[in-house]
C-alpha cells in the first residue's frame, strides 16, 4: 500500500471530502495541517499553488475532487462500471455547483447583494436543488448502486458544509437524502472520524 | 455500442467538452440542440433541472464534465491508471476553475466592477494560470503520459472558449501548452468537427 500524505490548512474546508474518503476506505493517511506561516514556502512547490493536495507515489495531486475520486476507487466507493462512476461523478459535480453557489452568496462583499444572493439561494435554489436530488436516490437509499459511495459521501460533506453558512432545507422531508444521510453517518469508518476529527473554525 | 443522445442548447458552451471527446473518440451519437421554447418541457425531466444531458442505456447523465469523462473511458482517453486518471481530473478540475472564474467576471453585473474583475483576470489571474497548468505539461507535448487524453482536450477547449470573450496572454510563451494545442487540433476525428461544427454565438 502506497503511503498517502494529504496537506491541508488546519479545517475541514475543501479537503474533508478526501478526509472521509480516506476513512469510509478504511485507508490510513498522514493528515498534514498546515500553519498560515508554512504556506508561502509551500505554495510554489505545489502543482496550482494551492491545496489540498495528496502526495503519493513520488507524485503531487491537486483538486479535492480529483484526490477524493482516486482514494475512493482504492476503496472501491467510485463506482462499480463506468455508467456507475458517471453517476457518482455527476453527483459529485452537481454538490459542488451547490457549494460554490453558496459560497459566491456567503462570502458575496457587498451586503445588499449577499443579502439578496442569501436570499434566493435559501428560498429558491436549495429546495429546487435538493427536490431534483432527491429523486436521485435509489430505493437501496443511495445515489448508485446498493451500497455507499463517493456520491454519498459528497452530499453528507457538502451539505453540513453549507449549512454551517446557510440555512437548508429540512433533510427529513426528503425521504431519499434522509436516508443518503443515514447510510453515510453509521458508516464504521466515517462514524469514527466524525467523531475523532478536529474541531475546526472551518 | 449503445445509441448516444447528447441533448443541450445550439451552441457550445459547456456541451462541446463531449462533443469534442465524440470526435476524438470516433464514437457516433446523436447531437440535439434544443430550441429554447422546448427547454421548459425538459427541464423537469433532467437529473438536475440542467443540459448538457446524455441518454444511455436508459439513463440520463447531467454535468458535462461527468458525461465527458465517461465518453473518454469508452476510448481510452480517461487515463490508463488510476494514477493518470487523477492526473486526467485534476487538469480537468483546474481548467474548470479558470473557465468559473471568466464566467463570474463575465456575468457580473455591476459594470465597474466588471471591468476591474476583467483586468485582473486578463492581467494578473491568466498569465499566472497559464504559467502553472504548462509546468504540468509533460515532455511528451501531453498533460498525461504519451497520447492524447481528456486533458488535452479540456485544457484545448475551455481556452479557446474563454478565448473568445477574454484577451488571452501572448500564449507561444508557454512552450508545453503550445504542443498540447497543436496535438488536440491535429487528432483527426477533433479536426474533423473543429471544421464542420456549426458556427453559433456561444
Amino acid at each position: 500500500m502506497p503511503a498517502y500524505k494529504l496537506t491541508y490548512f488546519n479545517g475541514r474546508g475543501s479537503a474533508e471530502i478526501v478526509r472521509l474518503a480516506f476513512a469510509a476506505g478504511g485507508i490510513e493517511y498522514e493528515d498534514v495541517r498546515l500553519e498560515r506561516d508554512q504556506w508561502p514556502d509551500l505554495k510554489p512547490n505545489t502543482p496550482m499553488g494551492q491545496v489540498p493536495i495528496l502526495e503519493v507515489d513520488g507524485t503531487m495531486l491537486c483538486q479535492s475532487n480529483s484526490i477524493a475520486r482516486y482514494v475512493a476507487k482504492q476503496a472501491g466507493l467510485a463506482g462499480k462500471t463506468p455508467l456507475e462512476q458517471a453517476r457518482v461523478d455527476m453527483i459529485m459535480d452537481g454538490m459542488e455547483e451547490m457549494g460554490r453557489k453558496g459560497y459566491a452568496a456567503y462570502f458575496e462583499k457587498n451586503e445588499d447583494i449577499k443579502a439578496e444572493r442569501t436570499k434566493e439561494y435559501e428560498e429558491t435554489f436549495l429546495p429546487q436543488f435538493f427536490t431534483f436530488l432527491n429523486k436521485l436516490v435509489g430505493d437501496s437509499g443511495h445515489f448508485v448502486g446498493n451500497e455507499l459511495t463517493l456520491a454519498d459521501i459528497t452530499f453528507f460533506n457538502m451539505a453540513t458544509l453549507v449549512g454551517t453558512w446557510m440555512k437548508l432545507p429540512d433533510v427529513d422531508e426528503f425521504s431519499g437524502l434522509k436516508k443518503v444521510m443515514e447510510h453515510v453517518t453509521s458508516n464504521p469508518g466515517l462514524a469514527k472520524w466524525l467523531k475523532e476529527r478536529p474541531e475546526t473554525p472551518f | 455500442m449503445p445509441a448516444y443522445k447528447l441533448t443541450y442548447f445550439n451552441g457550445r458552451g459547456t456541451a462541446e467538452i463531449v462533443r469534442l471527446v465524440f470526435a476524438a473518440a470516433g464514437i457516433s451519437y446523436e447531437d440535439v440542440r434544443l430550441e429554447q421554447d422546448k427547454w421548459p418541457e425538459l427541464k423537469p425531466k433532467t437529473p438536475m433541472g440542467q443540459v448538457p444531458i446524455l441518454e444511455v442505456d436508459g439513463t440520463m447523465l447531467c454535468q458535462s464534465n461527468s458525461i465527458a469523462r465517461y465518453v473518454a473511458k469508452q476510448a481510452g482517453l480517461a487515463g490508463k491508471t488510476p494514477m493518470e486518471q487523477a492526473r486526467v481530473d485534476m487538469v480537468m478540475d483546474v481548467m474548470d476553475d479558470m473557465g468559473k472564474k471568466g464566467n463570474a467576471v463575465f456575468w457580473e453585473k455591476d459594470e465597474e466592477t466588471k471591468a476591474e474583475k476583467k483586468k485582473e483576470y486578463e492581467e494578473t489571474f491568466l498569465p499566472q494560470f497559464f504559467t502553472c497548468v504548462n509546468k504540468l505539461v509533460g515532455d511528451s507535448g501531453h498533460f498525461v503520459g504519451d497520447e492524447l487524453t481528456l486533458a488535452d482536450i479540456t485544457y484545448f477547449n475551455t481556452t479557446n472558449l474563454v478565448g473568445n470573450y477574454f484577451k488571452l496572454p501572448n500564449m507561444e510563451e508557454f512552450s508545453g501548452l503550445k504542443k498540447v494545442t497543436e496535438h488536440v487540433t491535429s487528432n483527426p476525428g477533433i479536426a474533423k468537427w473543429l471544421k464542420e461544427r456549426p458556427e453559433t454565438p456561444f
